[in-house]
């Protein structure tokens, strides 16, 4: 009986003692020089190539930031793990990095459900949180937390975008004729509304013939893809990506659906890569960071590393990663501490030097200034980057003031 | 109503309900022989389309062709190993036991294949042949679909000749039906699971080849096609191949009018549908009762 008595109070002891150590180290000064972030993100399932290029993104920017003496003199630790495309698994990850591994600092996951779950727990500890794939303007507005910040445009920016470009390619006075496409779930619907009114804002006459949403995944889109066609829009505004974009493509390709009519629709590196010199010659793609749109040498020096690392080009994922990264660096420094209250009073309203060039941090909802890139598909493949197809230059840049919310109408949906 | 905008609707119909018969067939004949749910089904379908891919890749012309026989071959191996290594000591188990036995395998060949694959989105392209459209009526009708259709009709009808004409197939038949006396009269009814499972497979991993050029080989297809083959099969009634034919017919039709006249309600039918059924005949239109 006493025994375990005596294993019961050394237990909780213990317990005690290593919160409370928690609680000391959590400022950063571990010992040993090391010091760590985590990421929490999904390595497994159809977004994997999301979670995992942005996870190698992050890597290699920690590699070049220990190269170069590590941060404040402490070579930094990535600690990563798999989320499950799972908000609770997301969460608790992220919990026991707060916890168990003291991380300063947190990389955001792909899914925006999984991110708002995250945003809550580091709100909670006070750990700074970087979103760079996850996308959804509400992170940065309705559940908005000092701690968090984003440099990937969102739901609002990027359809405001597309909206702008294909403005500028019709003719007012010309009705067209619109269908949507997108997978049937928060982002597909809120990116395709977001669309249809910023078509409305700049007054183009449009007509909306056909509107489908097909579950996120689905492999047999047959039924959606036949109605579609049956429609026979001018516009197809498509909001899936990844893999489900490569599967309307090559379907929609067997109807000789491209030729009628144009797709728009998010051809960044890894369905182009995927579809090779199937990529439909002639439709609008818009990415968020495409590596051949971005002219800068520290854009060209990073291409050249990831490509040396990783044997492949990298995807807007892992430039976003890389930046966010770069952007927490860049504040620890300034600040001259790992500390979170004093890194989230540098970064708000700076502009760290990023692969992305040296974009503001907007100080009302830390977002960060970046543009969206939309262009048209060429029929030829580029040389310079192995054959494959790619945007005609100029591709182009819509500039965040244009499709951002003002800093009034976020922070009216601010808490 | 002209005839090319009847022509669209009913490909596109057709052609959804044969993907899902050829994915759904093995999975309903295991779960008639075997009184099991196999959910590593959908890993055999994976492991044949990145197979696939991977064959392309190594030979651009007839690294297809190749794979359509190989992917179905790699598939009932593995379904060889799975049933004599891991089920066959779980029959006298509860379903539960069995599928959630089912459940770990499709989670351990998922990851295997990560490994193995990697995370990014492969694809396979159709031969040359079968690529591009033919006009009927004035509308366009893909050539792939087409090619999925008839091999929906060739599984079919060669599952229906094995069932009724052959000595396997009636052997199958009576394992369904009363596995002991079949046992007595000195069939190996052993023997005979292990190759209904495998032959499931073989038809999991020959989806998985057809059905890649059309689709992106990923990971997380494995998951998704378990569901959709799963809902098929218990509509039509499990245990029925017939049944997933009806199955699947009705959900191509189903899906295909939804999208046209309520899109945003089109991919909540089939749940709807299966509700209804489980509600009305839980064994499936064309199930029998448990025994």
């Amino acid at each position: 009986m006493r025994r375990r008595r005596l294993a019961a109070v050394t237990a909780a002891v213990a317990m005690v003692a290593t919160t409370s150590a928690c609680g000391a180290s959590s400022a950063g000064s571990d010992s040993g020089g090391t010091v760590k972030i985590g990421i929490s993100t999904s390595l497994s399932g159809s977004i994997a190539n999301l979670g995992q290029t942005g996870l190698q993104g992050l890597k290699l920017a920690i590699d070049d930031i220990n190269k170069n003496g590590g941060l404040l003199g402490k070579q930094v630790q990535v600690v990563s793990a798999d989320d499950n495309i799972t908000p609770a698994t997301g969460a608790s990850n992220v919990r026991s990095m707060i916890t168990s591994d003291h991380v300063v600092a947190l990389f955001g996951p792909v899914a925006s459900s999984i991110a708002s779950a995250e945003e809550q727990v580091a709100a909670q500890y006070k750990v700074p949180i970087f979103f760079h794939t996850s996308n959804d303007a509400s992170l940065m507005s309705k559940t908005f937390t000092p701690y968090a910040f984003q440099n990937v445009p969102n739901t609002v920016m990027e359809p405001r975008a597309v909206a702008d470009y294909l403005a500028q390619q019709v003719t007012k006075s010309q009705p067209i004729t619109i269908a949507t496409f997108a997978p049937d779930y928060s982002f597909g619907h809120d990116t395709v509304d977001g669309f249809l009114k910023a078509l409305k804002d700049l007054h183009v006459n449009f007509k909306l013939v056909k509107q489908e949403y097909p579950p996120l995944g689905a492999s047999n889109i047959s039924s959606y893809l036949s109605a579609l066609v049956a429609a026979k829009p001018q516009y197809v505004f498509n909001a899936q990506y990844g893999g489900d974009l490569v599967a309307f493509t090559k379907q929609a390709a067997s109807y000789g659906f491209f030729k009628d009519t144009k797709v728009i629709a998010m051809y960044a590196y890894a369905p182009l890569a995927a579809l090779g010199d199937q990529a439909p010659a002639g439709a609008i793609g818009f990415d968020r960071a495409p590596f051949w749109a971005i002219n800068n040498p520290q854009m060209a020096s990073f291409i050249k590393a990831f490509q040396t690392k990783y044997g492949k080009y990298p995807t807007e994922w892992a430039i976003l990663a890389y930046s966010a990264a770069q952007q927490w660096a860049w504040g620890v420094k300034k600040a001259g501490t790992f500390e979170a209250d004093k890194l989230i009073k540098v970064l708000p309203g700076a502009n760290p030097p990023t692969i992305l060039g040296d974009l503001t941090i907007r100080a009302c909802d830390h977002q960060t200034e970046v543009p969206e890139y939309v262009g048209t598909l060429s029929s030829t493949g580029d040389s310079q980057f192995g054959g494959l197809h790619l945007y005609e230059q100029p591709v182009f840049t819509a500039p965040f003031d244009q499709i951002a919310l003002t800093c009034n109408e976020v922070q009216s949906m601010q808490p | 109503m002209d005839l090319a905008s009847l022509v669209t609707p009913l490909v596109g119909a057709l052609s959804a309900a044969s993907s899902l018969f050829i994915v759904a067939a093995g999975l309903t004949l295991v779960f008639g022989a075997l009184r099991l749910i196999n959910l590593a089904h959908g890993s055999f379908y994976m492991y044949g389309a990145f197979l696939a891919t991977t064959l392309a890749a190594w030979s651009a012309h007839t690294g297809l062709w190749i794979a359509l026989v190989a992917s179905p071959l790699l598939a009932a191996g593995m379904g060889v190993v799975v049933e004599v290594g891991v089920l066959r000591r779980l029959y006298a188990r509860e379903h539960l036991t069995q599928l959630l036995a089912t459940f770990a395998l499709l989670l351990i060949f998922a990851d295997l294949a990560l490994r193995f694959w990697g995370k990014g989105v492969r694809g396979v392209s159709p031969p040359r042949v079968v690529r591009g459209n033919l006009e009927l009526a004035g509308a366009p009708v893909p050539l792939y679909d087409l090619v999925i259709i008839g091999a929906a009709v060739v599984v079919g009808g060669g599952l229906w000749l094995l069932l009724s004409r052959t000595t396997l197939g009636w052997k199958i038949r009576a394992v369904v039906d009363d596995p002991e006396v079949l046992a007595a009269s000195g069939v190996n009814v052993r023997l005979l699971y292990t190759g209904v499972f495998a032959l499931g497979a073989l038809l999991a991993g020959l989806s998985g080849v057809i059905i890649a050029p059309q689709q992106a080989v990923e990971p997380g297809m494995d998951a998704q096609i378990i569901v959709a083959a799963f809902i098929v099969a218990v509509i039509g009634g499990l245990g029925s191949i017939t049944g997933a034919a009806v199955g699947a017919l009705i959900i191509g039709i189903v899906e295909t009018m939804g999208a046209s006249w309520a899109p945003s309600w089109a991919s909540t039918f089939i749940y709807l549908l299966m509700i209804l059924v489980l509600a009305v005949r839980p064994w499936g239109l064309l199930g029998t009762p448990e025994r």
